[in-house]
């Protein structure tokens, strides 16, 4: 048989494959989950995804942009599977999950940081629950022992750390993913358009305010980018990354990635960071 | 030439053969009395012992400078004289032949007067040429006694082993990471049996062991320059960004490596890593990355550590070497049916091509071996073999592909092997070619173990839901149609030429055949060199052919090479052609004609620079010289002037009675002397003046003929499209006297007086005809019409004539 290479889209998700004959290789991006950024676009490591805004409707509110991968560009490696912050992306092989970027520690896994101490959570609140935008958590009692059980679906956190700031107890503590920067060059950003308040997944993080142009409140911002996505005017949306929350890892396949997600700059730091860290581990070692 | 002329003749009785029928004494009588002879004489057997010694004291002793023997055909004694003539201390170039046999006294029995007559013409055509002939010494080129191998096959292999072994040095250049070719790919060969990489790998690693032979792998060919036992040739490294001196081939870098893609070599139906080797046996086992796909992470820089055997920065590498023979071995492609719907391929998943079958059924393949289908897995019952799919067909490859008949046995044999009677398989098949040493008896083995043979073509495959294939087929046999539902079909596709052989022909000048496997010689006698020198063929490269067959070919091409190669010097016969700057018309204009007419782009052309014939390249076909527009390029033994001397001498007397025929050596006058040899007897008009190509027929010597009043000119060639000893000379002395017909018509003379007609070798029969109905149409129109014909052509020759001798 042939090896095929197929792209299938539906209403809920997009499933590129390659079909060999003993092994079928499928990516599955998650329409539901995707908020259509530019963070998958940016790590891959071949440039088979693009993003495209979608079109605008008079008077409507701006839909979120379109995700697409080329089908005959992908090599399943996985980068954007580790990458996405929302986690839309799912890579498998034969029907069993496999990102084989992972396994051969070729790229690092983001790290979706939300732990809850629930020996703080009162047994009736539900604050978190209802806070999270993407319905990600889900507070249980356990009638018997009075325990509260609150399970987060961390693989698809993008760290807004909305759930942490409405915690009346403090009981869960979180870490942003991307750090960085947003700003709006009021006067490049055009009166009265609102797309990036319309396709950013975090609502309150952009508003359109009295005077037709875009404020912020970074706050929330995950830096996901998908407000850069739709923005008309080059330079009107200033975004910068700094760095990565990631597992540890040594690759130069991370390096190539973070240098586009931020700058050269952060890469130089946080190699420099890593090798003051293996000094300080082998110092440790050498003196204990 | 300034000195003095004695031509000496020696006419031959060759017993009764001439004697029988033409007056050997009166035509030795006779040619004493033609201006320069000064000695005559007739024998009985001229190329006897004692014939050739008579020649020999004849020229000492009257101190003769050129030598005529009128005899039977040059084809046949012309190298033998020649011989005798430079023993005697003469120029062997100084000597021609006049044939009186095959062209004279053979084919007019019945009229021993008139062939008389014609013998003596004959001669003083031949004495005519001989007092123009000049010195000539054959070019003698050194040889580098290096051989270069085109392609790391099973044939390739061979050649170089065989070359290396007899103590020349062997480059052999292979473009794919991997020497092995397609036999490597095998899982068991036909019709033992024996398993293909293990017989074949032993021979790989004597290949990269022996120390005369280097390996330029993942190599590519970029040009070659030079000719026999004088190539440069160019090559190219691809990148493998690995280094070839410091990877061990450990593997330890494919280990930690994310990446897989489509192995290619596995048919795309295995994976391998962004840094691999494409087989576990590959030779030279080093190790390279495929850029497109390696996403740079450099987890084998850290896996291959202080080996420090990666470098993604690499470039490829130019290098020139220096051989004397090249042998071409680049092998075969198979057919992939990829476009349209040929037996659902490509559309319906358990649809293969042999040799995705073949890499199916190997144990190192993507199943371990286990037969399954690709839709579920599991293991087919019913297996359909479908024959001659894309060969033996007008509209695809109208050739047959040879060896498919016996490795469709051969997976038959390996699936009953498998799993006995749990699996039926169908062959369906045209014809049943198993024609070599234990072939047949590995078909009854097939068909012993049970296997169905159905004859008939297969006309449509179509999918069922549950991926299974009805086959719709004719069973001629039993002359019914029929239908079948298999579960796995099997297509053996066509062997066909390698898409890159396009490339290799125009960097190496070597044509290629109408099927697109590179063109032998000469397919009887000559089936491993080709038109060019020093340049043999080998392998599947040259047809579709089975593993011994290539083995073979392997073996006989080395020695082919060898016979280059063990010689310091390598000689090549000086009738080539000649540039006269003096006239060369590329100093004024830009011309350049001459080199895009040789066959054998043997001609550089320089702005400003007249042309240069690199001899050792010149085969002698006179193409050039006949294209020149300003006659600057002469060839050597059958120069302008000595053919015109011969033309004027033929038509002497009665030249309107006369058919003048301008024969090429290696066909038309072979054809004629064939029907001498069969006794075919035609009239005696005809007056044959020999070139070595009809392509050397120059406009000007038929011109001359109607000047010098001929009643007819017929040019004798090979036949079209392939025949030509010189590739395509035939095609443009076509072009060129259609043109001339044309002219000649408009200006009044009757079309059949011109004629070109080709006949081959075999076709004496045919030469004998031509001539009949020429000098029958001679008959009809009359010697005045004839005479009036000319009459109005003269000026008009004249002035072409006369324009051009300025």
């Amino acid at each position: 048989m042939v090896m095929h290479l197929t792209k299938r889209r539906t209403s809920e998700k997009l499933v590129v494959e390659r079909t060999m004959y003993t092994k079928r290789y499928s990516l599955a991006l998650d329409d539901q989950r995707c908020v259509g950024c530019e963070i998958c676009r940016i790590a891959c490591p071949k440039e088979a995804i693009t993003v495209e805004k979608s079109s605008k409707s008079e008077g409507k509110k701006l839909g979120k942009s379109t995700v697409n991968v080329d089908e005959t560009k992908c090599h399943f490696c996985g980068v954007c599977t580790a990458i996405c912050p929302f986690g839309a992306l799912t890579l498998s092989m034969n029907g069993e999950r496999w990102v084989p970027v992972l396994e051969k520690e070729s790229f690092p896994q983001v790290v979706h940081e939300v732990t809850v101490d629930e020996t703080k959570c009162p047994a009736d609140c539900r604050e978190c629950e209802d806070a999270c935008l993407f319905k990600l958590i889900k507070v249980t009692l356990d009638k018997d022992s009075g325990h509260v059980r609150v399970q987060v679906g961390t693989e698809h956190c993008p760290d807004c750390q909305i759930c942490e700031d409405k915690c009346p107890k403090g009981a869960i503590v979180t870490r942003k993913i991307f750090s960085g920067s947003v700003a709006i060059d009021e006067e490049k950003c055009p009166e009265g358009c609102h797309d990036c308040v319309d396709v950013c997944p975090i609502p309150g993080v952009l508003s359109l305010s009295g005077d037709g142009k875009v404020r912020i409140n970074e706050k929330y911002c995950v830096y996901c980018g998908a407000c850069r996505v739709v923005c008309p005017v080059e330079g009107a949306l200033v975004l910068q990354r700094f760095s990565v929350h990631h597992t540890p890892v040594h690759s130069g396949a991370w390096n190539k990635a973070l240098e586009k997600l931020a700058t050269t700059a952060e890469v130089t730091k946080e190699l420099r960071t890593k090798s003051s860290m293996k000094v300080r581990e082998t110092v440790k070692k050498r003196f204990s | 030439m300034s000195q003095n002329l004695r031509i000496g003749v020696f006419v031959c009785h060759c017993g009764l053969n001439i004697a029988g029928t033409v007056d050997v004494e009166a035509i030795t009588e006779y040619a004493k009395t033609l201006p320069d002879v000064v000695y005559a004489v007739h024998n009985r057997y001229t190329c006897s012992d004692p014939g050739q010694e008579e020649i020999r004291k004849a020229i000492k002793e009257n101190g003769l400078n050129r030598v005529v023997v009128a005899a039977c055909s040059p084809r046949m004694h012309e190298f033998t004289f020649r011989r005798t003539v430079s023993e005697a201390g003469l120029n062997p170039y100084l000597f021609e032949m006049a044939n009186i046999r095959e062209h004279c006294s053979w084919c007019h029995p019945s009229k021993p007067e008139e062939a008389t007559q014609k013998a003596k013409e004959i001669v003083k055509i031949a004495v005519a040429k001989a007092r123009l002939l000049g010195p000539l010494q054959p070019i003698e080129v050194p040889v580098t006694n290096k051989a270069l191998v085109l392609g790391g096959g099973i044939a390739g292999m061979n050649a170089a082993l065989d070359l290396a072994e007899m103590g020349f040095k062997v480059y052999l250049v292979e473009k794919k990471e991997s020497i092995g070719g397609h036999m490597a790919q095998l899982d068991k060969t036909f019709p033992t049996l024996d398993c293909s990489i293990c017989i074949e790998g032993p021979k790989m690693v004597d290949v990269s062991r022996h120390p005369n032979i280097e390996i330029f792998s993942f190599t590519d060919i970029v040009s070659v320059e030079g000719f026999v036992g004088n190539f440069r040739v160019k090559l190219k490294k691809r990148p493998r960004f690995v280094k070839e001196e410091n990877c061990t081939g450990c593997g330890e870098c494919r280990d930690v490596c994310p990446i897989e893609l489509p192995n290619e070599w596995d048919m795309n139906m295995g994976v391998r890593k962004a840094i691999s080797v494409p087989f576990d046996q590959a030779v030279p086992l080093i190790y390279s990355i495929n850029k497109d796909y390696c996403i740079e992470c450099f987890k084998c820089v850290d896996a291959c550590g202080a080996r420090e055997a990666i470098d993604l920065s690499q470039e490829p590498k130019e290098t020139e070497v220096e051989v004397g023979t090249i042998i071409v071995a680049t092998g075969y492609d198979i057919y992939q049916p990829e476009e349209g719907n040929v037996y659902g391929y490509g559309k319906y998943s358990n649809v293969l091509t042999s040799l995705e079958f073949e890499r199916l059924i190997l144990a190192a393949g993507p199943t371990n071996g286990h037969v399954i289908r690709a839709s579920n897995g599991k293991q087919p019952k019913v297996v359909a073999l479908v024959q001659c799919v894309g060969s033996r067909d007008v509209d695809k490859y109208p050739y047959c592909s040879g060896f498919c008949c016996m490795y469709t046995l051969k997976h038959a044999v390996q699936l009953k092997e498998h799993y006995g009677r749990d699996v039926e398989v169908y062959v369906f098949y045209i014809d049943m070619r198993t024609n070599f040493k234990g072939y047949e008896e590995f078909y009854t083995r097939a068909r012993e173990m049970g296997v169905n043979f159905v004859r008939g073509r297969v006309s449509n495959v179509f999918e069922t839901p549950q991926n299974n294939l009805v086959i719709r087929a004719e069973d001629t046999l039993l002359g019914e149609p029929i239908e079948l539902e298999a579960e796995m079909v099997v297509l053996a596709t066509a062997a066909k030429a390698c898409a890159d052989a396009g490339e290799v022909s125009r960097v190496l000048n070597v044509t290629r055949g109408m099927d697109g496997f590179f063109m032998e010689s000469h397919p009887k006698l000559k089936p491993l060199d080709t038109a060019v020198d020093g340049i043999f063929l080998a392998g599947a490269c040259q047809g579709p052919k089975d593993i011994p067959y290539s083995v073979s070919q392997g073996s006989g091409a080395a020695a082919r090479a060898a016979t280059v190669l063990s010689k310091p010097t390598v000689k090549i016969e000086p009738i080539v052609a000649v540039v006269d700057p003096q006239k060369c018309r590329n100093t004024k204009v830009k011309c350049g004609i001459c080199a895009t007419k040789c066959p054998y782009s043997a001609i550089h052309v320089e702005p400003n620079k007249p042309a240069d014939v690199v001899a050792a390249k010149c085969h002698g076909c006179g193409v050039c010289v006949a294209e020149c527009p300003v006659d600057a390029i002469a060839q050597m033994h059958f120069t302008d002037a000595q053919i015109l001397a011969q033309i004027s001498a033929a038509l002497e007397d009665n030249p309107e009675g006369k058919i003048l025929g301008i024969c090429c050596n290696w066909c038309s006058y072979a054809g004629a002397d064939l029907a001498g040899t069969s006794r075919f007897e035609y009239p005696t008009n005809i007056r044959i003046v020999r070139v070595m190509c009809s392509g050397r027929v120059d406009r000007d010597f038929v011109l001359e003929a109607f000047r010098r009043g001929a009643g007819m000119v017929l040019v004798g060639a090979c036949h079209l499209p392939y025949d030509c000893h010189y590739i395509d000379g035939n095609w443009k002395m076509k072009v060129r006297m259609e043109s001339l017909s044309t002219m000649l018509q408009k200006l009044g003379l009757t079309a059949d007086r011109f004629r070109v007609e080709y006949v081959s070798a075999a076709e004496g029969v045919k030469f004998a005809q031509v001539v009949k109905d020429m000098a029958e149409r001679l008959s009809e129109l009359g010697k005045d019409k004839v005479k009036a014909e000319n009459e109005r052509l003269k000026p008009y020759i004249d002035r072409i004539l006369d324009r051009k001798a300025k």
